[in-house]
């Protein structure tokens, strides 16, 4: 049993932690959260540059062939910002759902270029508002003579400013979930951002879009289980990026107790204000250690589906919980949408739902232990 | 990270065998007695003798504090093996910690960064072998969690302290060997600078213990009523008690960690899948499953903080504010899952199933919530210590005391 870091690890997140500082200071990153101006295209150059970008990925496709772990403790430091922008999404989500759906050829074509940031693809999986399951898949898919027309609407789609092809899943005339590259700039394609509690995402509506045969992904257009395999590694780096993202939002809220004087003493001194501090601390450590027990068992080859289950509905609410309680301390200075703390809020409420809220993901967790008759 | 406990490196493959082997042995004729880790509220004598019994064989081994030289009843074994025998105890219920219905774990450690080269060699060993039962004998019936107003007076006559006052709300049915107590030295003295640490013999005279039935079963009252302690029972030395009940503190405070994982939700999935309304086991219906997954997700978080625990203990990490959060969050936690468990099974909860161990028998997990909000001090002590280890509304951090 270690439960520390390899060095490795560490100087991983020392990169990392140098980039966000470098690249994402506060100030700049209120501004862009204020402004909804979360696509950087900057970031992204950099961050494949680095390599973080399909870094979990076999070499030959682009990637450095990182564990989990290691990708996640990247991850981690970039939630710290929080770093904005689809590295999660086209750099760990697509990347892995293409390498799990894809034979050689494929692969090669669409993977080298994502890892490099040259091609950005942005996940848009099912059409409804909460449910996550193939059954949310309503998109349609009808056959032509060369290929597909697509019609349909993805309503929320995290990142998708910044697509320069969307991932789909979409369903074909027999009934079929399929997934399916398409290139954003496709006529037909129209993006609309949310406007609201939320931030980085954005409906995409596909209007008789056509589609080449060849932009399904494998052979035959994979399936939810392929889906599946890919998120059992992508969603503990998302976790990663939340228990991160919770740090940062603890220590500034500890730090502000310390500074903040009312009533003629730091806040800190106050015992309901100091509860405050211990309720996030529980949110934020126990993301953080189901997310860490997770990875491990997807590196050393364990069963981790129920885990991962787990994992992403501990760090979903965590986050969002971190957040609801940082306010508390903060009260009227954390309202400002120029605050630090407006952005953690504002995205903590976004991604609690984004690949599915707690609640599905517990039950996913229960039928994974105990499949129901 | 590695979060596995039993992956053994080549110095304890052997040893492995040999702790499985002689356990299987102790436990041949006692499997009944498995799942017995908590600290019973049940008057079982069977199951306490047996555990004494098995306490005092591993004692002899020096197994039950293998780190330990082997002049202070210790095998001088590495982490590795000490981690071999919790797993192996483990699989009968059992952990170091709790072999039997006594303070060693706590009263050990603190000897040792505490007692002085005679006071070692004289007390660790009976402890340490486990042929004595300690008691922690802490709380006052004014006091409360605020140990440190300490109304027990040890005013020192000679070469002896005599002793005057009362404790309540400690130990268990049986009786204790030695009591392992905080009292005031100088009750002119300044808060925390007035107290010392005292290992008494239970057998002294003045000494009695009147048992109180409790929510979590039997507790005592102990009245010292001039009480003559020898001084060579001092431990820590002379107004030094607040620097020992520190350390001893800590331990009791979630800084001792465990690897070890919690049975009861293995028998409420079995009760759900044997239950059946309508012809169909409860597990079936989803109101059930969200009440199971919620259960299972913080025992597995409790788990978790455990592990994380006795990790940092061993690796000599220590940790500002691990141990009262871990206490808290456990505390919180037997309260939600008491009300998880009611509303799945209703009256089923509250009944009590002698045929099951205590441990796995869901009257006493609903009993636990509030029965065990307060012992060793109240959860909102847990969040005032956290608080000041993190520092809120401080320049300073308070830092962990040492523990071994």
């Amino acid at each position: 049993m270690d439960l520390s870091l390899s060095e490795t690890q560490e100087e991983f997140r020392k990169v990392a932690a140098d980039f966000v500082k470098a690249e994402v200071p506060a100030h700049q990153m209120t501004q862009w959260y204020k402004n909804k101006q979360t696509f950087q295209p900057q970031l992204v150059k950099k961050a494949g540059e680095i390599g973080w970008l399909g870094m979990m990925l076999p070499e030959q496709y682009g990637g450095s062939e990182v564990s989990a772990t290691d990708c996640a403790v990247v991850f981690e430091e970039l939630g710290r910002g929080p770093v904005p922008g689809p590295l999660f999404t086209s750099g760990i989500l697509a990347a892995q759902i293409i390498f799990e759906a894809c034979a050689e050829e494929q692969r090669k074509i669409l993977l080298p270029p994502l890892c490099k940031g040259e091609s950005i693809v942005v996940p848009a999986i099912t059409d409804k508002a909460a449910y996550w399951g193939q059954e949310a898949v309503e998109t349609r898919l009808s056959k032509t003579a060369s290929g597909y027309i697509m019609n349909g609407t993805k309503p929320f789609v995290f990142d998708a400013q910044a697509a320069t092809s969307f991932l789909c899943a979409a369903r074909t005339e027999e009934g079929k979930v399929v997934f399916l590259v398409i290139d954003a700039q496709s006529p037909g394609i129209t993006i609309t951002p949310h406007i609201g509690f939320l931030v980085s995402v954005a409906e995409v509506r596909f209007d008789k879009v056509a589609v080449p045969s060849s932009n399904l992904l494998g052979s035959s257009g994979a399936s939810w289980t392929t889906l599946q395999a890919a998120l059992d590694r992508a969603l503990p780096v998302l976790c990663a990026y939340q228990v991160g993202a919770s740090q940062e939002v603890f220590d500034i809220t500890c730090e502000y107790t310390r500074t903040r004087v009312v009533f003629g003493q730091p806040i800190g001194r106050f015992q309901r204000v100091q509860d405050h501090c211990v309720d996030i601390s529980i949110y934020l450590d126990q993301a953080r250690w189901a997310t860490y027990e997770t990875l491990w068992r997807l590196d050393s080859g364990m069963p981790a589906r129920a885990a991962v289950h787990e994992a992403k509905a501990i760090a979903s609410e965590g986050y969002y919980q971190a957040t609801n309680y940082a306010h508390m301390v903060w009260a009227g200075p954390g309202t400002d949408y120029g605050h630090p703390m407006m952005a953690h809020s504002v995205l903590a409420h976004t991604l609690y739902q984004y690949l599915g809220t707690p609640g599905q993901h517990k039950r996913l967790m229960m039928d994974s232990l105990f499949p129901r008759a | 990270m590695d979060f596995n406990v039993s992956a053994d490196p080549a110095h304890v493959v052997e040893f492995r065998k040999e702790v499985g082997a002689w356990l299987a042995e102790q436990f041949a004729g006692h499997e009944h007695l498995r799942w017995s880790a908590s600290w019973s509220t049940r008057e079982n004598d069977e199951e306490y003798k047996f555990r004494r019994g098995l306490a005092e064989k591993l004692g002899a081994k020096g197994w039950l504090f293998p780190l330990y030289p082997k002049k202070y009843g210790g095998a001088e074994l590495t982490v590795d093996h000490q981690m071999v025998l919790e797993t192996e105890l483990f699989k009968y219920g059992l952990n170091l910690s709790h072999t039997f219905y006594t303070l060693a774990r706590i009263v050990a450690p603190v000897l040792i960064r505490w007692g002085s080269e005679e006071q070692k060699t004289e007390f660790l060993e009976p402890i340490t072998r486990a042929k004595i039962c300690v008691w922690q004998v802490l709380t006052e019936p004014h006091g409360g969690s605020d140990i440190a107003n300490c109304q027990t007076k040890a005013i020192r006559d000679g070469n002896d302290y005599i002793v005057n006052g009362q404790k309540v709300m400690v130990g268990h049915h049986l009786p204790p060997d030695f009591l392992w107590t905080l009292v005031c030295t100088n009750p002119q003295g300044k808060r925390h600078e007035n107290l010392a640490w005292l290992h008494i013999p239970a057998s002294l005279a003045g000494i009695t213990i009147q048992h109180m039935n409790l929510m979590m079963g039997i507790k005592n009252a102990v009245f010292f009523d001039n009480v003559r302690v020898p001084a060579k029972y001092l431990i820590g030395g002379e107004n030094n008690g607040w620097k020992v009940a520190s350390t001893h503190m800590e331990l009791e405070h979630g800084g001792d960690g465990r690897i070890a994982v919690d049975p009861l939700i293995e028998r409420v999935i079995d009760y759900c899948r044997k239950t059946r309304i309508d012809g169909k086991p409860i597990i079936e219906d989803p109101g059930v499953r969200d009440l199971i997954a919620d259960m299972m997700i913080e025992l597995n978080t409790l788990r978790r903080f455990n592990q994380l625990i006795y990790w940092r203990r061993f690796a000599k990490k220590p940790h500002p504010y691990g141990g009262p959060q871990q206490r808290y969050y456990q505390r919180m936690m037997r309260l939600r899952n008491g009300e998880r468990l009611q509303a799945i099974m209703g009256a089923d909860a509250l009944v009590q199933d002698l045929s099951v161990h205590e441990v796995v028998d869901f009257e006493y997990a609903v009993r636990t919530g509030p029965g065990q909000l307060h012992g060793g001090g109240t959860l909102d002590t847990d969040r005032l210590i956290f608080a000041r280890r993190l520092g809120l509304g401080r320049p300073t951090t308070e830092k962990a005391p040492e523990t071994d």
